[in-house]
């Protein structure tokens, strides 16, 4: 490569690469893309060896699966208990959090590092040996299949990583001018509201977005711990796996409308998802 | 009990060493918390003795909000009949079971009064919710569906109630009706834990028009061997002459391969005197012949990637032509036959095919299960008698489905009905044919230890011990290691049950 | 409970103690913010944690009531003998490293090429970070089903335009087909991370870079590179405590296939995934918590830019 291209080359360059990003971008996007085609077939037309444009099942699968049978769960039911959930262990979260990463790198306590690393270790043991000793306490504490207990475990799964990412984001504030509001007579809420709320602003929102990508997506837990009353929506999608039958339509047209929220969340804020991702988390 | 490690002075060491201090540090700080950390020690006796305890006793019944009284007025509409509580039902997911949760409110709960919450889960997810919930006392439902290779168990371990007296009670009922094969699967020491809701067998369903073509015949009771020749001979480049399934699961490779294993006189267990599990018998005579055949059949005339099919995979290659024969469940021939299936008419069936033995298909049914806590049980029987009994039968026909989608094999009754008869002459017949020869006793050429089974073995190590062989055994299938190597992992892995 | 600092030293002079008094008062407000986070942290996860310890110690076969029973250390004999669990230990760390690599390098790659402006930039951006947003559930089914599949598959429709046999991914390479699916659902994550990182670059040091006649390349492997490190180390850490997690990919897409079963799913396959021996299964899942914070502390030291001081 010469250190002087001419400016054809250039451009041409700039084409190719503009191409590949394309072509990159659309090869990534497209199960997504088939997915929601295979939402609009008929059972018969959803699989098929040569894969085919027919979508001639029309809403007719959406009817199916948000059809209104009283006493089971119906997408209605499930969206709601998925909301509640999801928003309220997300507020929760980040109201537990944002005090936390503050004392972690703000005005650091001795031991910090041990404390955050206390954090991330609560996520190595398998939810698979702890989902017992969870239940049995839940039993015990009468919260089975309760809203509150999901809401409990959904926080507990994400505080850690709330507490990593914003810690890092606190990281980077100046530190003159907390220093100022404390001079000024700021309580430490105040300070927090005041001055570093509206800094890591994007931060936090990454954060929320993360916590609630991953509380909504989540099945392994509250499939063990909710009976009927709080089943949430990743059960009532893999309510349309059948073993007697076929389901592809049905499930990708299921899938389609449970990734909805999250999808479009995370397509509004990816800007601020970017910037607030790494904000400060390394310098 | 301080934990020091918080206020030692800050000095340089490891990292390992400081997180490590850390995470005991934070431990501690849990044991800490007195009576809670303490818990746990008295927490699992206190489970299990609920699990043996009358569920009477169970505490979550009291703290709990139970689903009974909570759920209606956020779920259900106000019914017309008069307030009947509500029951909450675990069920396994499939096209029957849509059928009832459809049913219900203009049926049952009209009627009653009675609101039925549905728990549907796929098969794997149900087994586990059950068995947790029933085992642990958690009384989250009032009633759970289950097969045959549970109910005897749970009801031996005393997690469920014996429902024969509600049964006998209920005149109505007609208890005679059912099956006395699929009854007899679901009890253990004259108690009857569940009532069927559907069974099933295994046969063999082929391609008429194509097996003439070939100038194929199979016998109404053919063999293995007239089978693996069969399909050979219908084997075409775009056609697999049959289909198998070869999915890992107890319940899925493991209730095919079960079955041939039986009829080649293997096992997967020698029984002790005392009927307890003896020497396991993976690697050796029958089973090894049996896995042996089977892999060999699939590789010569079976499905493409067989290691992933299963009843959805090989109905699909069914309906679209892609296979010849297919040996599996007798529900599936309702599917093939079904008003809108590209095949229906074109199939003839026969029975499970067989080696050594006189019969080898296999005996399975979805029931429905009173577990031991439920505390409504007048709803729950109300409503169990009326998903298994032979007005429900009609009332499923009534559905788009036809009569060719009722829910088949729990009632002898059901095969007296003309109009189901008319619907389904090419296998109603043989299907219950199918399900009266079921070997369930005795359905090999040795002793089996537990309870009685076809396809699996009625110890709870099976289900362990069948998932995880069965891994091994479909990996064998789809080539990733030989036969041998697969087998003596199974060997290993059953062995650890043995006593 | 809490985190009370040693108690005062006996000797010293009352302004010495006095300072220490206002030092404690300090460090106590200084900790309270952290309280609340830690206190809930500790008794949700912990306490399951203590009580996993606790049935590790004894025999519980769930079937068989009144099988609860103290017996020691004996079920921590199994898992360092046991081929079964090393061959998931092995899987998990494929898997990870697997994913967290080529997720990486495929990362790069994207947020290099998103970070120039072209036409539809957004747009592109926008179908890139979608798997991230998808189900893993409903990710795992539908690769399964409608791509990987050896008669339906869309991917084995693509080989058989060229002329290829099919091949029967998830059965004959099962724990390459996770990995796939893993880093189509994980690069969108590791490309916003890198992105961030791109877009905070100075671009004083890149145009002087230029000047002076680097090539793109050079200046991509002298400049940006070491600039990237720790983004990536950021993205490698959060991808990691997530991935070891995989349960999902390996049950839907792999149907637990011996090739691709990972730590997860064997400890889920000993306890309510079929065994219900709870003793055993939590036996496993304590070595397990050790060796991953060993692991992840070796880990840790390598990429300690995350932690340094301010």
């Amino acid at each position: 490569m010469t250190t002087r291209s001419t400016p054809i080359k250039r451009r041409v360059n700039g084409l190719l690469l503009s191409a590949l990003a394309w072509a990159l971008g659309l090869l990534f996007f497209f199960p997504v893309l088939w997915m929601v085609l295979t939402s609009f077939k008929t059972e018969v037309s959803a699989q098929t060896e040569v894969p085919n444009l027919r979508l001639d099942g029309g809403l007719d699968r959406y009817r199916d699966i948000t059809k209104n049978v009283p006493g089971t769960l119906t997408f209605l039911k499930a969206f709601t208990t998925s909301s509640i959930v999801v928003v309220l262990s997300t507020l929760i979260v980040l109201v537990l959090a944002v005090p936390a990463a503050y004392a972690l790198a703000i005005r650091p306590i001795p031991k910090w590092r041990d404390v955050l690393l206390f954090f991330i270790s609560t996520k190595f043991l398998p939810i698979a040996a702890a989902i017992l000793p969870m239940y049995t306490i839940s039993k015990r504490l009468g919260v089975l299949d309760t809203k509150v207990l999901i809401v409990v475990v959904y926080t507990s799964m994400n505080l850690p990583l709330a507490v990593w990412m914003l810690r890092s984001f606190f990281a980077e504030v100046p530190r003159e001018l907390l220093e100022a509001a404390q001079i000024d007579g700021a309580g430490l809420l105040a300070r927090i509201r005041t001055v570093l709320i509206p800094i890591v602003a994007p931060g936090l929102s990454a954060t929320a977005l993360l916590c609630f990508i991953f509380a909504w997506n989540e099945f392994f837990m509250v499939v063990n711990l909710t009976a009927f009353n709080s089943q949430t929506i990743p059960i009532w999608v893999t309510t349309m796996i059948s073993t007697r039958g076929q389901f592809l339509a049905k499930l990708s047209a299921a899938s389609t409308l449970a990734c909805l929220p999250v999808v479009i969340a995370g397509w509004v804020a990816q800007k601020r998802l970017v910037r607030g991702l790494t904000m400060g988390a390394v310098k | 009990m301080k934990p020091r490690s918080l206020d030692r002075p800050h000095r340089s060491r490891t990292r390992t060493s400081a997180v490590l201090g850390a995470f005991a540090a934070l431990s501690l700080l849990a044991s800490a918390c007195g009576s809670d950390a303490a818990e746990p020690a008295d927490t699992t006796p206190v489970t299990e003795a609920v699990a043996e305890t009358t569920p009477a006793e169970t505490t979550p019944a009291e703290t709990t909000p139970a689903p009974a009284e909570t759920t209606p007025a956020e779920t259900t509409p106000p019914a017309a009949a008069a307030d009947g509580g509500s029951i909450t039902v675990a069920i396994v997911d499939n096209p029957t079971m849509k059928d009832i949760q459809t049913l219900t409110p203009d049926n049952f709960t009209k009627t009653t009064g009675i609101k039925v919450n549905y728990v549907s889960l796929n098969e794997q997810t149900l087994r586990e919710q059950v068995t947790k919930s029933v085992g642990s006392g958690a009384a989250q439902y009032d009633v759970v569906m289950i097969g045959p290779y549970e109910a005897p168990q749970f009801g031996a371990n005393g997690w469920l109630q014996d429902l024969l007296p509600a049964a006998t009670a209920d005149t109505a009922y007609d208890l005679a009706d059912l099956i006395p094969a699929v009854k007899g699967a679901l009890s253990n020491n004259g108690k009857m834990y569940a009532v069927p809701f559907y069974a099933e067998s295994s046969f063999l369903m082929y391609r008429k028009d194509l097996a003439d073509a070939a100038g194929v015949t199979i016998p109404e009771a053919p063999t293995w061997d007239e089978v693996a020749a069969a399909a050979k001979k219908l084997k075409t480049a775009d056609m697999a002459g049959i289909c198998l399934r070869g999915k890992p699961g107890w319940g899925d490779l493991g209730a095919s391969l079960g079955t041939v294993v039986n009829t080649y006189g293997g096992t997967w267990w020698e029984a002790n005197a005392d009927g307890s599990i003896g020497k396991a018998q993976v690697n050796t005579g029958g089973f090894k012949d049996a896995f042996n055949f089977y892999a060999q059949l699939l590789k010569d005339a079976g499905e493409p990637d067989a290691a992933n099919a299963s009843f959805n995979e090989c109905l699909k290659l069914m309906q679209d032509s892609k296979a010849a024969m297919w040996y599996d469940a007798t529900v599936a021939a309702g599917i093939l036959e079904s008003a809108d299936s590209p095949i229906k008419g074109k199939l003839a069936y026969a029975l499970a095919p067989t080696k050594e033995t006189k019969a080898s298909g296999w005996l399975w049914s979805w029931a429905l299960a009173m577990p031991a806590g439920t505390k409504n049980t007048d709803a729950a029987w109300k409503f169990m008698s009326w998903a298994t009994s032979k007005d429900y039968i009609k009332l499923a026909a009534t559905l788009p489905g036809g009569w060719a989608g009722i829910p088949p094999g729990s009632r002898t009754s059901t095969y007296a009905i003309p109009e189901y008869l008319a619907a389904a002459p090419a296998f109603a017949p043989l299907t219950l044919k199918a399900m009266l020869a079921a070997p369930i006793d005795n359905p090999g050429t040795t002793k089996r230890p537990g309870l009685p089974g076809v396809q699996y073995v009625g110890v709870p190590e099976f289900q362990d011990v069948g998932t995880r062989c069965t891994q091994e055994l479909s990996a064998a299938i789809a080539g990733t290691q030989s036969n041998d190597e697969a087998l003596n992992k199974c060997q290993d892995i059953a062995a650890e049950a043995s006593s | 409970m809490n985190a009370v600092p040693s108690t005062a030293d006996r000797t010293g002079e009352t302004t010495d103690a006095l300072r220490r008094t206002l030092v404690r008062k300090q460090g106590w407000a200084r900790r309270a913010p952290l309280l609340p986070a830690l206190v809930f942290t500790v008794l949700v996860t912990q306490l399951p944690f203590v009580i996993t310890i606790w049935y590790s110690l004894n025999r519980w076969d769930f079937l068989k009531p009144g099988s609860f029973s103290f017996t020691g250390l004996s079920n921590y004999t199994k898992p360092f003998a046991d081929p079964f669990f090393r061959e998931a230990a092995l899987h998990t760390v494929v898997i990870v490293v697997g994913t967290v690599l080529i997720g990486t390098v495929l990362g790069t790659t994207l947020a290099t090429l998103l970070d120039r402006k072209f036409l539809g930039q957004g747009v592109v951006r926008t179908l890139l970070i979608t798997p991230f947003l998808i189900m893993p559930v409903a990710a795992s089914l539908v690769w399964r089903h409608a791509f990987l599949d050896a008669t339906y598959g869309f991917v084995n429709w693509l080989l058989s335009l060229v002329g290829a046999e099919p091949v029967a991914f998830t059965t004959r390479h099962p724990l390459a087909s996770v990995v796939a699916v893993l880093v189509w659902q994980w690069t969108p994550f590791m490309m916003l991370i890198i992105l961030a990182g791109l877009q905070g670059q100075s671009g004083e040091v890149l145009e002087a870079a230029r000047v002076d006649g680097a090539s793109a390349l050079q200046t991509f492997r002298s400049i940006t590179l070491p600039h990237l490190r720790p983004y990536m180390e950021l993205g490698a850490l959060l991808g990691s405590i997530y991935l070891i997690q995989t349960f999902d990919t390996v049950d839907q897409l792999a149907g637990g296939s011996p090739g691709a079963r990972n730590i997860p799913y064997f400890i889920y396959q000993r306890s309510i995934g079929g065994g219900w021996k709870f003793g055993q299964a939590s036996a496993y899942g304590v070595v397990v918590v050790i060796a991953t914070i060993v692991i992840a502390n070796l880990a840790l030291r390598l990429i300690s830019s995350l932690l340094e001081d301010q």
